[in-house]
């Protein structure tokens, strides 16, 4: 319980910093967010328009409070999720776009990173226990490779030879230009043939990691007595490497899993750049290179909370797994 | 980010003495240790190859024709352009080679910065302990948990000022605390030690021992860390630069992947405007990840190749 209360107390933490941090960063950086608005209009129209300064200024909330005034409206305007407009989609509103996006992000990483995590401990395991052999010598310096490039190069080399050479799945978009989004086949088998590729960038950049932390640790869990033990007893090998060796190894690489996350976050938003795909990442990119100040600070505020609700699950997990957990 | 575990055992201490004294000439023995390890030896292999590459770049490639255009456009690899041409009619090969410096040196100078500020904390944090050791290790984990490269774009987006210095400032201050999380749990085995014990009886202020003895013999768990920052940056660097927020009128792996997307070479079948400078990061990284596996099989003898009561008995058995 006292475990419980600490972590709990962490996460608060961690939230407020995270809401003080999107507060506080377009604050302390040279620019305004008029800038990215009135980039969308040429000298002449703001010309014509004396007032248009002051007339966006009020729309976007201006900046006239003092920075306590203005941080107690920020957190008010957070917990009714009002971010503002976004000056890039103007006139829409950043939850809206935030709402459009985030769907799309949330299940390709959601799915892929899951998948990178399975697939990686498991080549891990049984790398580990056959050391030297066949498998152990061909999938993990593959795995290693794979790993060793960064998720934006795998991205293009698939988007080129898979997508472009081989036509094997479609590439861009997140779906056919042809279905609407909506709750209906057509467009679900459509987002799920467009995913493929992103989810297997993702899957061949993290599973490495994986496989080489996972087999690290699976080594010295086989060295120790009771897995000897339970070899002696003549256990079947499956149960004694599955019940036995990975059970007590999966706990660091599942401790690891969330701040791994934090990172496949933000490899993700190259992923969908390769892939033009319609996610948070994307729109991200596109929002701080428009200057489109609220979206970005919502979308970043999205992204910081992403890997901090990935660490309450893992702890979730922690306490199923771990006995130890349970009564510290 | 790399999963590798980190965990260096250095040679026995005697006791009163610090081994930081022997300094000097001599090479330190986990070098010649992992000179002797086959990864460790092709990963260093693979990054001084690629160091020298950058060094002598002017001599093996015209610097001018990474950036400037010419009318050679979209030529696939020649004997006389040998990774091709772009859009613009830059020489890919000039820009792989002259953009390794680039990218080489701020990776590098990013670890620096990153690896210096995380052995401080880390060390001090768990030196010192108590209060210290409580915010520096929650600051930590809170950096640690906010993903690097949104707040990179977004802090670069806002800076309008992109140049290699905002870089590697914006990028070393972030990236710090995992390495200071692996450096704080090091340390804690170490402070017990008898020679950090002497120090502290001797009256030495607590700077002295956490740079003048700490520091100094973990210097090859440091030099760990500093290799995973090392590809860590690396890869950051060059993704912000892909993503177009570098300077982009420079030469560098990540700039000639953001024009290959830029000028949509790849939808246009241009692969080798991709192609080259990828594998130079993904060939310069996995360098530095065989380093980094060979430092571990050094410091972990169960990862060697050496036979473990169970492989014996798997052996007799054959594979299970």
């Amino acid at each position: 319980m006292r475990w419980f209360l600490r972590r709990l107390a962490f996460y608060v933490f961690a939230v407020w910093l995270a809401l003080t941090l999107t507060f506080l960063l377009p604050r302390l950086m040279p620019g305004n967010p008029v800038g990215g608005l009135l980039q969308h209009l040429s000298p002449s129209q703001i010309q014509a328009n004396p007032g248009i300064i002051a007339t966006y200024e009020k729309l976007l909330g201006g900046n006239h409070e003092s920075i306590p005034t203005a941080y107690w409206q920020y957190l008010g305007h957070v917990v009714h999720l009002n971010f503002g407009i976004s000056t890039s989609n103007y006139p829409a509103k950043v939850s809206e776009v935030v709402g459009r996006t985030l769907p799309y992000s949330i299940a390709l990483v959601g799915i892929a990173f899951v998948l990178a995590f399975v697939l990686g401990t498991a080549v891990g395991t049984v790398a580990a226990w056959r050391r030297g052999g066949g498998f152990d010598t061909f999938f993990v310096p593959l795995f290693l490779t794979l790993g060793a490039f960064p998720a934006y190069f795998t991205a293009l080399l698939i988007v080129y030879f898979v997508g472009l050479k081989l036509g094997w799945f479609p590439f861009q978009h997140a779906y056919s230009t042809d279905v609407t989004p909506g709750l209906h086949w057509n467009f679900i088998s459509s987002a799920i043939q467009h995913g493929i590729l992103p989810a297997l960038v993702i899957v061949l950049a993290y599973a490495g990691g994986w496989v080489l932390n996972m087999r690290t640790v699976m080594i010295n869990t086989i060295g120790e007595d009771y897995v000897t033990m339970a070899q002696a007893k003549g256990l079947k090998d499956r149960r004694v490497m599955l019940r036995y060796a990975a059970r007590n190894a999966i706990l660091p690489p599942l401790n690891g899993f969330a701040p791994q996350f934090a990172t496949a976050v933000g490899g993700v938003i190259f992923v969908e750049l390769v892939f033009s795909y319609p996610g948070a990442g994307f729109t991200l990119q596109q929002a701080a290179l428009g200057n489109d100040y609220p979206l970005t600070q919502a979308l970043l505020l999205v992204f910081a909370i992403c890997p901090i609700v990935a660490m309450f699950l893992t702890d979730l997990a922690n306490l199923v797994l771990d006995p130890r957990v349970r009564t510290a | 980010m790399s999963q590798i575990q980190v965990e260096l055992q250095d040679q026995p201490f005697s006791p009163l003495s610090a081994p930081a004294t022997r300094r000097g000439i001599k090479v330190p023995a986990w070098i010649v240790l992992l000179l002797k390890n086959p990864k460790g030896r092709v990963g260093l292999a693979i990054v001084l190859g690629i160091a020298l590459l950058a060094v002598i770049s002017p001599l093996i490639a015209d610097p001018a024709s990474a950036t400037n255009f010419s009318f050679a456009t979209r030529l696939a690899p020649t004997w006389h352009h040998l990774f091709g041409t772009t859009d613009q009619g830059e020489d890919v090969w000039a820009g792989v080679v002259v953009g390794a410096r680039r990218s080489l040196a701020t990776g590098f100078l990013v670890a620096l910065l990153a690896t210096g500020l995380a052995a401080t904390l880390g060390i001090t944090a768990a030196y010192v302990g108590g209060i210290v050791d409580d915010v520096i290790s929650l600051v930590t984990s809170v950096v640690f948990v906010i993903p690097t490269v949104p707040l990179l774009i977004d802090v670069t987006a806002f800076l309008h000022q992109r140049g290699m210095t905002t870089m590697i400032l914006v990028v070393g201050f972030t990236i710090w605390a995992f390495e200071a999380r692996i450096l704080r749990g090091q340390a804690l085995t170490l402070k017990n030690r008898d020679f950090i014990q002497a120090a502290k009886v001797s009256g030495e202020s607590t700077w002295r021992i956490v740079f003048g003895e700490l520091m100094p013999n973990m210097i090859s768990r440091i030099a760990a860390a500093f290799v995973l920052v090392f590809y860590i940056a690396i890869i950051i660097e060059a993704g912000l630069e892909f993503l177009g927020l570098g300077d982009s009128a420079k030469a560098s792996w990540g700039v000639s992947l953001y024009w290959a997307t830029v000028n949509s070479s790849v939808l246009q079948g241009e692969w080798w405007s991709f192609l080259f400078p990828g594998l130079a990061i993904g060939i310069t990284v996995l360098g530095l990840t065989l380093v980094l596996a060979g430092i571990d099989e050094v410091s972990n003898p169960r990862l060697r190749g050496i036979p473990t009561r169970r492989a014996l008995l798997l052996r007799r058995r054959g594979p299970a």
